[in-house]
């Protein structure tokens, strides 16, 4: 290059032009390069974007609520699956006075014909409010909601949203217990098992109680008429298999409707059988009794006890009987007349130790044991001064004061063969075995305890409980209540407590009426043989057939080992 | 042609490409038809839920005894109402024993009647030879329950083919031998039939005396 050729010749400032556009070229060949690979970038990109939602992405119409049946809450059921409560959807109607664009008096008009719990200027004030959400009403109608949808208002908000429904309403409705507004358990086994009901895992399958249905309904029944006969200010029932603890009935009045459990009065939610505590009188008198078989203090039904007028306690007071014999008498004659005076006397026998922890063996001492969180502490003397004549009160039931849980535990116990085992309210199956006992009777004294119970009923102050062909024992109860600290002449608290069939026992039941009435069928008679009893035998002859009980006249219990130690009055 | 060659790869990978999404598209498009079904079967079994607990509700224990007690005035059996089994239903439906006044009353020591009765006849007016009337079985029924072997004696006898007027004085105990002796000497034949009448009569009798019929309970189901 450095010697021009003659025959190439260019003007050397043209050949820099072609050096510049060269170059030039080079750079926008290299730009536009640049520029296509950012530009397959990208469609690359997009490209297996698309790819990838195609293959593994969400469509746009996918509705993810639906896609599970699981309940928020799971179901309760009764031992034979029929549901006693389970979360539906139901309807919220709400108002959003921020986004209402129609007419607002015309609205209010509309809102007051559809829900006339206000008027027209009510709704109207409700409408211009500076309130953000207003609850027209949960579980609202169908056909409310339907009116309220036509309205074709924005500012009305309709939702779903989960909902507690008891289908049986009344029934068994304090051992359900009820849910607060955030769904959770308030009381009841709905507090009890909330942990069980609300998770995910455990949610599908319905929690299985050991009610039964159609037992708890006809106890219900029973009871109800019994507290309208007699003009009761309260009831209560519990009706325990005696074998397994499982509590197949239990109930406490006035009634309880837990799908408005938040309206109804204290009195309603108070629940009688595992938190009220009484003092329940000559039902305890078998268990005195069954405890001087136990300890030897009491050999046979026919040993003697001198019976009159009344017996002097060591602290002085004396003990006497609504019915005195006036003459020494047998502890089967004891029973079946439920002699106060007899029954201190074989309690005194037992002593004191002994009786403790009988009481302690059965349960009688502290919390009724039951999955409830409602459960009372008995009240009873503290063990500092519980002397003899403690003792021999407490013989007759007196100084004392159980649930009807406590009750139906302790005969549970006495009948069973002598084993305390723990209530459940939770059906008895593979998942569930039956809690562990412990021995608090021997079987002996189970079974002598038989013909004793039977011959109150057949022979004693409970005549009328007598469910013919079913072999009901039991005793009665009455016990005077305590108003203002002082024993009540007038108003008593009367109770049966019974076992049947009595040939081979299997469940026990507590019947309990607070305050009732003497009436004209009951010749104003205000004791437990009188309303108590016969209530007990109308529970035993409707739920009986349904527990598998079948009626046989020629079954019972071993009766000539009472019968000879009674002595016939003519 | 060479040059169409780069076209063809082109159009080659362009149509599997395409042809893939295709198939991913249709894949997507199924499973969302899939997960539309499966919605609707959960929003069916809410729907049934809804509606089990509907019905639940309604016919709840406490409506049905309220309907019970009020509008059928049904209640709970009693307890002498539950049956053993077949055979103390079937003896609830056990025809009761008739008395017939026209029946002559006989004494358990009375002498058997005289063989020269008055012939006797059936409802039909014809002769009494084909079976005995209900005066015979008046007698037969009390006399039975004290020797239940008599049937079976007659029936030895049946075969019998000589008339024995020394039967005549069959001790009291044993009517239907009576009549078979009255009947015998007119129609040895007929005697047979005759006695095998009274001997299945009898067995009738018997079942019908033995089992204790006891009244039906219907009238204390409706209290």
């Amino acid at each position: 290059m450095n010697a021009p050729t003659p025959a190439l010749v260019a003007r050397p400032e043209r050949l820099k032009l072609v050096g510049q556009r060269r170059q030039l070229l080079g750079i926008m060949h290299q730009r536009l390069m640049v520029g296509m690979l950012i530009f397959g970038a990208v469609i690359l990109a997009i490209v297996l974007r698309l790819t990838w939602l195609g293959l593994f992405g969400d469509h746009a119409g996918r509705q993810s609520i639906a896609s599970t049946s699981l309940p928020s809450r799971g179901d309760i059921v009764d031992r034979d699956g029929q549901p006693l409560a389970r979360t539906i959807d139901s309807w919220t109607v709400a108002l959003q006075p921020s986004k209402v664009i129609g007419d607002k008096k015309a609205l209010a008009v509309e809102l007051s014909r559809l829900m006339p719990e206000k008027d027209p200027a009510g709704w109207l004030a409700e409408i211009n409010s500076s309130k953000k959400f207003i609850y027209l009403r949960r579980r609202a109608a169908p056909r409310l909601v339907q009116a309220l949808n036509a309205l074709g208002e924005p500012g009305i908000a309709l939702s779903r949203e989960p909902d507690r429904l008891y289908p049986q309403t009344d029934l068994a409705a304090h051992v359900l217990g009820s849910t607060n507004i955030d769904g959770h358990g308030a009381s009841g086994m709905e507090r009890a098992m909330d942990k069980q009901l609300t998770e995910a895992a455990t949610r599908g399958e319905p929690l299985v109680l050991s009610i039964n249905a159609r037992v708890q309904q006809a106890l219900e029944h029973e009871l109800l008429s019994a507290k309208t006969q007699f003009n009761a200010l309260g009831a209560a029932g519990v009706l325990l298999d005696i074998h397994t603890g499982e509590v197949l009935a239990m109930t406490s009045l006035p009634q309880l409707n837990p799908n408005v459990a938040g309206n109804m009065d204290a009195e309603a939610r108070f629940n009688r059988a595992t938190l009220g505590v009484f003092e329940l009188g000559s039902t305890f008198k078998p268990f005195t009794v069954a405890m001087a078989l136990d300890t030897g203090a009491v050999k046979s039904m026919g040993q003697i006890y001198p019976c009159y007028d009344r017996f002097l306690r060591p602290n002085g007071r004396a003990v006497t009987d609504t019915h005195p014999f006036g003459r020494p008498c047998s502890v089967a004659e004891i029973m079946m007349e439920s002699s106060n005076i007899g029954t201190a006397q074989i309690a005194g026998q037992v002593g004191t130790e002994h009786q403790r922890k009988f009481l302690e063996g059965m349960g009688f001492l502290g919390k009724v044991e039951v999955e409830l969180p409602e459960r009372a502490r008995s009240l009873t003397i503290p063990k500092a001064s519980w002397d003899l004549s403690t003792t021999m009160t407490v013989g007759f039931g007196h100084a004392i004061a159980v649930t009807p849980l406590h009750l139906a535990l302790g005969y549970a116990t006495l009948y069973n063969g002598g084993i305390y085992r723990p209530a459940t309210l939770l059906k008895v199956d593979r998942g569930h075995p039956v809690a562990k006992g412990r021995r608090v009777f021997s079987e002996d004294t189970s079974y002598k305890m038989r013909s004793l119970l039977r011959l109150v009923v057949t022979k004693g102050t409970g005549k009328k409980a007598d469910a013919i062909g079913y072999r009901v024992g039991g005793k009665t109860g009455t016990a005077e209540k305590i108003i203002g600290g002082r024993y009540s002449k007038t108003v008593n608290i009367t109770s049966f407590a019974g076992v049947f069939p009595m040939d081979e026992p299997r469940y026990a039941m507590v019947v309990m009426l607070d305050e009732p009435k003497g009436t004209a069928d009951t010749y104003g008679f205000r004791t437990a043989g009188w309303n108590a009893a016969p209530t007990f035998g109308k529970v035993v002859s409707r739920i009986a057939p349904m527990l598998g009980v079948r009626p046989d006249m020629k079954r019972d219990a071993n009766m000539s080992e009472v019968l000879p130690f009674v002595r016939e009055e003519k | 042609m060479r040059g169409f060659r780069e076209v063809g790869w082109v159009a080659a990978v362009a149509g599997t490409a395409l042809g893939c999404y295709m198939v991913s598209l249709k894949v997507a498009s199924e499973r969302a038809a899939l997960e539309q079904v499966e919605n609707r079967i959960v929003l069916a079994q809410r729907d049934i839920r809804v509606l089990q607990t509907e019905i639940g509700t309604r016919g709840r224990l406490e409506q049905l005894e309220s309907w019970n007690v009020k509008v059928l005035a049904l209640s709970a059996p009693q307890a002498q109402q539950f049956l053993e089994g077949e055979f103390q239903l079937a003896t609830l439906a056990a025809p009761t024993k008739k008395i017939d006044p026209s029946a002559p009353i006989v004494l358990a020591s009375a002498p058997a009647p005289a063989p020269q009765g008055p012939a006797l006849t059936d409802d039909d007016g014809g002769e009494a030879k084909a079976g005995p009337t209900a005066r015979d079985l008046m007698q037969v029924a009390s006399y039975k329950r004290e020797t239940p072997q008599a049937p079976e004696k007659t029936v030895d006898k049946a075969p019998n083919p000589k008339p024995q007027p020394v039967k005549l004085v069959t001790p009291p105990a044993k009517p239907v031998a009576v009549i078979k002796a009255d009947a015998a000497p007119k129609a040895p034949a007929a005697k047979v039939t005759d006695a095998k009448v009274a001997a299945k009569s009898d067995a009738k009798i018997k079942t019908t005396t033995s089992a204790t019929p006891s009244p039906p309970k219907d009238a204390k189901a409706r209290q």
